[in-house]
């Protein structure tokens, strides 16, 4: 597995964690803007484009949805449009509306791409090393996830056979699923007592536990790690000059456009398609190599 | 070497309020020991104390109770054993594959018991690797525990104990939730591991067939007694001599059964099913070839019929089944027979009316399936045992829930309890209605699971796998009891890997696969015409006689040709 | 009379430890004592850093790190395989059961379940089960900044149904009706905070509460969620947890 996805899941959660709080820390909308095409580019690159193209006009629905309802409950700011039952409807709080929503759906569109990015494993990784405990408990979770699921098919099967519950109404489907609910946590409980039986024959308890995965911090892994520290570092001093600053009452702030402002602009573009970047270039230098099969 | 050494240890549960079972010793005065690179199967009927024995065995499953007597592991008591060395110097398999999985990935698996020792990430990276390899588990390393067969998990669980490199491993029947071929595949693995790695193993099983021939020794309990051990091919000798009739025997290897049942004076037991035919073959005559059986013909009412029946999961999916015809008659049990995942379990499914065909007709009682409303289907009509009987149960006693189906029948409160009194006289179950299902065995389960779908007075009865976990005695009686339900006029659709036992009890026996059902016989033309899909005792007889399934069959044969007279 | 007994029975083996259940309750003050100033120290430093105007980010930040907090104490305890083992069954059980009840509009258990383990299991179980319940489901739902609001809130409804004083009251009708009620509204009180914020940097009260005002057919639906599955599941959870803890020992 190449591509972002290959990364160290240190590298990938780092990564999350710092674009979450870039995104959340700031309004400018250049960088606003950044975030969200980084965001849409890793989302095509994983789901593929055809994919994306529904979510795009459900994501924009959502964004008019959202900065229309801002200057309807929000009066301030100097540049009146118009008036709609006698509350003026101001540039500012459109504005204000339309950048919080793009904040919204930034965060929306990175989250999903994370939930396909951090698998189960990736996250029991990370937890697993600092918090050994319940990196177990997350573990025997999604063991038993599906288990469950599987057993509750059954149960509910045949309860039908039964002739329990067989009804369409309303009543019938709420018995029905606090029946399946009602056996499965009688059959889940009596047979966790076998898991903890299998943990304590192997030894579980024993002092000393250490953690194995099957991931390893590589070269490629520190390359990533000081890019994005060097990338993310130049944002940030940025931030500290004053230059994410935006604010939008009484009236919009200007959008700094100087040369110094640019380069701030470029960091922030170029770390948000790092993941984006990384995920085309490996789809296609596979193909590539797939056709020299 | 002695790695192991039981000196009249005795074990009783403490008595509790709501149980009902009698609180005597579980474990009584018992003493053997078990050298080291031995293999010992211990076998007894289930209730026998065995599963207690190997969890005694094992420090920290120990079940509460009073404990007597001493268990000394490598010259050690039991006591002074370090934490680390009681947990990783007897490695300990249980019975369900599913429950003893913790973890969500295989690799995670196989490190787990590593982690616990701590040990390096380095050192069980290779620990991992090694077992991945020696297990054949190499290909599905990093797939997800929840995706493997019941087979691929317990050979995970076994991996991941082996890892742990225990000096004496503790089976408890671990592959009675799998099917033969996984089960074979299973028990050849310990065996490697007896053989190459000198590997002490202790394993309780009810498929004697193919451990007994491996085993150096058998320990044979009864009621928490040691009733002898002994290499296998004495064993029998042994408890046949003790216990004339007792119902361990009915779980033998078929060679020994027969032997057994024949009595002869001197020889060797046979144990293997080559020893079995030389056997039969050098002692016996065969002038008679076959039994005289008058052939049943079942011309009762057709109880289910399916025509060109098509189903599959997803649109864009595959065929599970394709054109499946398929006809039982009232009074009659039909076995389908047929390799793992082949949409057995589907086809009865989509009999049941839980899963819809796409194409074709199902007619149940002469009447289509789809034409049923709601429960009519189900009540006085079709049942259903699901392979697990734990999905049938939801409640504190076995009564409490059979109270479940009163609505649904509409009986009143005499009416019910009537009912129930008559299906538990007729399943003798009176003892066990006031316990927990869980509490019960797995026959117990099964028999409870059965009473509670009699209580609907079923025409038609469908089973997954019925005989899944049951030793062989248990397994006699519940094909009595279906012997006894086909009489009544129920007719019965079976899904089995069970050759022995579909060959016993069913009138009709049907190959089902590549989505369809082929060759549907009666079980001596089905399983007389297969060369490896067949009973042992017809492995054992083939060459000497005609249509023989069963132990009973041969030894009745053998009986009428008698001795073979010495021609040199 | 018998079902009386097998209460008491229950009751008392929580009691059998007082001098263990002490020690134990004073550490904890302590953690929460810490934990509690060091969210106050993170809202001072946000209020200075942000001059008063990144509440969401703050909001999310405290969310968190609580969560964190409360997982690193967590680690720290002595907890019994068993124990381990059927918290991870009860959020397993809270995130199916959400599944479960696809076919039924609104009515879901989860907030009940975490409630009951919290009454049954003490306050670190109901908290690491609520939380947990929704960090996963936000792996199939999708996972964002809510969570860790999520994780808050049914990780406090689980928590402070565990507390010493209630868990005990909180195996009676009304008390339970009440608490489930509180909870609803409780859960949607801090979901909303994301909603609010996420909306809109600035704080106003006169918003908060209209934004309420549109949240309230779904507090109700908690609430009643709640109580439907408490009263439901109170008495055979208990049951179930009693007779393994009967048949295989104290966990």
């Amino acid at each position: 597995m190449r591509g972002f996805q290959g990364y160290h899941p240190a590298i990938l959660f780092l990564y999350y964690a710092l674009l979450l709080l870039l995104s959340l820390l700031t309004m400018q909308p250049v960088l606003l803007l950044c975030s969200l095409f980084g965001a849409f580019l890793l989302y095509a690159a994983l789901f593929g484009i055809r994919e994306m193209l529904p979510d795009l006009v459900f994501y924009a629905l959502l964004f008019v949805l959202l900065a229309v309802i801002n200057p309807l409950v929000v009066h301030d700011g100097e540049t009146v449009l118009f008036f709609l039952n006698g509350k003026a409807i101001t540039k500012e709080a459109i504005a204000y509306g339309g950048a919080g929503s793009l904040v919204m759906i930034t965060v929306v569109v990175w989250s999903a791409c994370y939930t396909e990015l951090l698998t189960t494993d990736k996250i029991l990784f990370l937890f697993g090393k600092a918090l050994p405990k319940l990196g177990l408990i997350l573990s025997m979770t999604f063991r038993f996830i599906p288990l469950f699921q599987k057993q509750a098919d059954r149960i509910g099967q045949v309860q039908r056979t039964m002739g329990l519950y067989n009804g369409k109404n309303l009543k019938q489907r709420f018995g029905g699923a606090y029946r399946t609910f009602d056996s499965l946590l009688t059959w889940s409980m009596e047979n966790s007592i076998d898991t903890a039986d299998a943990m304590k024959a192997r030894g579980y308890g024993l002092r000393g536990r250490s953690s194995f995965s099957v991931f390893r911090f590589r070269l490629r892994d520190g390359k990533m790690l000081a890019l994005m520290l060097l990338l993310s570092g130049i944002v940030l001093i940025g931030a500290g000059k004053g230059n994410m600053d935006f604010y939008f009452y009484p009236h919009l702030a200007e959008i700094e456009t100087g040369a110094e402002a640019f380069v701030y602009y470029l960091a922030m573009l170029l770390l948000c398609c790092i993941p984006g970047f990384c995920e085309w270039k490996e789809s296609l230098s596979w193909n590539y190599l797939k056709s020299k099969i | 070497m002695e790695l192991l050494k039981v000196e009249n240890l005795s074990f009783s549960y403490p008595k509790q309020e709501k149980d009902t079972a009698p609180a005597g010793k579980v474990i009584e005065d018992l003493s053997f020991s078990v050298e080291s690179g031995e293999f010992i199967v211990i076998c007894g009927a289930s209730g026998c104390g065995k599963t207690t024995l190997l969890r005694l065995l094992k420090r920290e499953l120990s079940p509460h109770g009073i404990k007597t007597g001493e268990i000394l592991f490598g010259g050690k008591r039991q006591e002074e054993l370090t934490d680390r060395e009681a947990a990783c110097q007897i490695g300990f398999v249980l019975q369900n594959p599913e429950n003893q999985i913790v973890t969500d990935k295989v690799w995670h698996e196989l490190a787990f018991g590593l982690e616990n020792m701590g040990m390096t990430s380095s050192e069980i990276r290779r620990k991992v690797a090694e077992m991945a390899c020696y297990f054949g588990i190499d290909d599905w390393f990093r797939h997800k525990t929840s995706d493997l067969s019941g087979g691929q998990k317990q050979l995970v669980n076994l991996a991941s104990v082996m890892a742990m490199d225990p000096k004496l491993l503790i089976l408890d029947e671990p592959t009675s939730q799998l099917d033969p071929i996984a089960a074979s595949t299973f028990i050849n693995t310990l065996y490697k591991l007896n053989r190459e790695l000198g590997l002490t193993i202790i394993l309780t099983e009810h498929r004697l067939e193919e451990v007994f021939p491996i085993a150096d020794r058998v320990l044979i309990m009864d009621k928490g007694r040691k009733l002898c051990m002994a290499e296998p091919r004495e064993a029998g000798g042994l408890l046949r001599r003790q216990a004339p009739d007792h119902r361990m025997l009915q779980g033998f290897p078929s060679a020994m059964r027969i032997y057994q049942g024949l009595d002869p004076e001197e020889e060797v037991c046979p144990v293997t099913v080559r020893e079995g035919r030389d056997f039969v073959e050098r002692k016996y005559d065969n002038r008679i070839r076959s039994l005289n059986r008058p052939e049943a013909e079942n011309d009762g009412k057709i109880a289910m019929r399916m025509k060109d029946i098509c189903f599959r999961y997803e649109k864009n999916g595959d065929d599970i089944l394709q054109n499946v015809h398929l006809t039982v008659r009232h009074g009659e049990m039909v076995s389908l027979l047929g390799g793992n995942g082949a949409g057995k379990s589907t086809l009865l499914q989509v009999i049941a009316g839980i899963l819809h065909p796409y194409r074709g007709k199902i007619e149940v009682f002469g009447k289509r399936i789809e034409r049923f409303r709601d429960s009519e289907l189900y009540v006085r009509g079709l049942a259903f045992l699901p392979q697990n009987p734990q999905s049938v149960f939801l409640k504190m006693t076995v009564l409490e829930d059979y109270e479940e189906i009163r609505p649904v029948m509409g009986y009143s409160k005499e009416e019910f309890d009537r009912k129930v009194r008559e299906i538990a006289a007729f399943l003798e179950i009176e003892d066990l209605l006031q316990r927990h299902p869980y509490d019960l065995s797995g026959g117990e389960q099964q028999k409870a699971a059965i009473g509670k779908i009699l209580l609907r007075e079923p025409r038609f009865l469908l089973l997954d796998e019925p005989t899944k976990g049951i030793d062989a005695w248990t397994k006699k009686r519940f094909g009595e009891l279906l012997q006894k339900l086909k009489a009544r006029g129920i007719g019965i659709l079976m899904v089995t890997h069970d050759v022995e036992f579909a060959a016993a009890y069913s009138n009709r026996c049907g190959l089902f696969f590549d989505h369809e059902v082929l060759a549907m016989e009666t079980p001596e033309t089905f399983f007389c015409s297969n060369n490896y899909y067949t009973t042992a005792a017809n492995r054992i007889a083939r060459r000497q006689y005609d249509g023989v399934l069963l132990v009973e069959d041969v030894i009745e044969l053998c009986r009428q040709n008698g001795s073979r007279q010495v021609r040199e | 009379m018998g079902n009386k007994n097998s209460e008491n029975s229950f009751v008392r083996q929580e009691e059998y430890e007082p001098a263990h259940i002490m020690s134990y309750s004073r550490k904890r003050t302590v953690r929460w004592g810490i934990a509690l100033v060091g969210a106050a120290v993170l809202v001072l430093l946000g209020v200075k850093l942000w001059a008063d105007r990144k509440y969401h980010l703050i909001s999310f930040l405290i969310a968190l790190l609580s969560c964190f907090l409360f997982y690193f104490s967590y680690e720290k305890r002595e907890g019994s395989i068993r124990r381990i083992v059927l918290i991870a069954v009860m959020t397993v059980m809270a995130i199916v059961g959400r599944l479960l009840f696809m076919p039924v509009p609104a009515i879901k258990p989860v907030g009940a379940i975490v409630i009951l383990t919290g009454i049954y299991m003490g306050p670190e179980a109901g908290f690491l089960v609520g939380s947990l319940t929704a960090v996963i489901s936000g792996m199939t739902f999708g996972q964002g900044p809510w969570v860790a609001f999520q994780m808050v809130a049914w990780g406090l409804n689980g928590f402070i149904a565990g507390l010493p004083g209630l868990r005990f009251l909180l195996r009676k009708r009304i008390p339970l009706i009440l608490y489930g009620i509180w909870a609803g509204i409780q859960y949607s009180l801090v979901m909303d905070i994301w909603t609010l914020f996420s909306l809109d940097g600035t704080f106003a009260f006169g918003r908060y509460l209209a934004v309420l005002g549109t949240v309230v057919p779904y507090m109700l639906a908690y609430a009643a969620a709640n109580v439907v599955f408490l009263l439901l599941m109170v008495k055979p959870l208990g049951e179930k947890l009693q007779r393994i803890q009967i048949k295989h020992g104290i966990f």
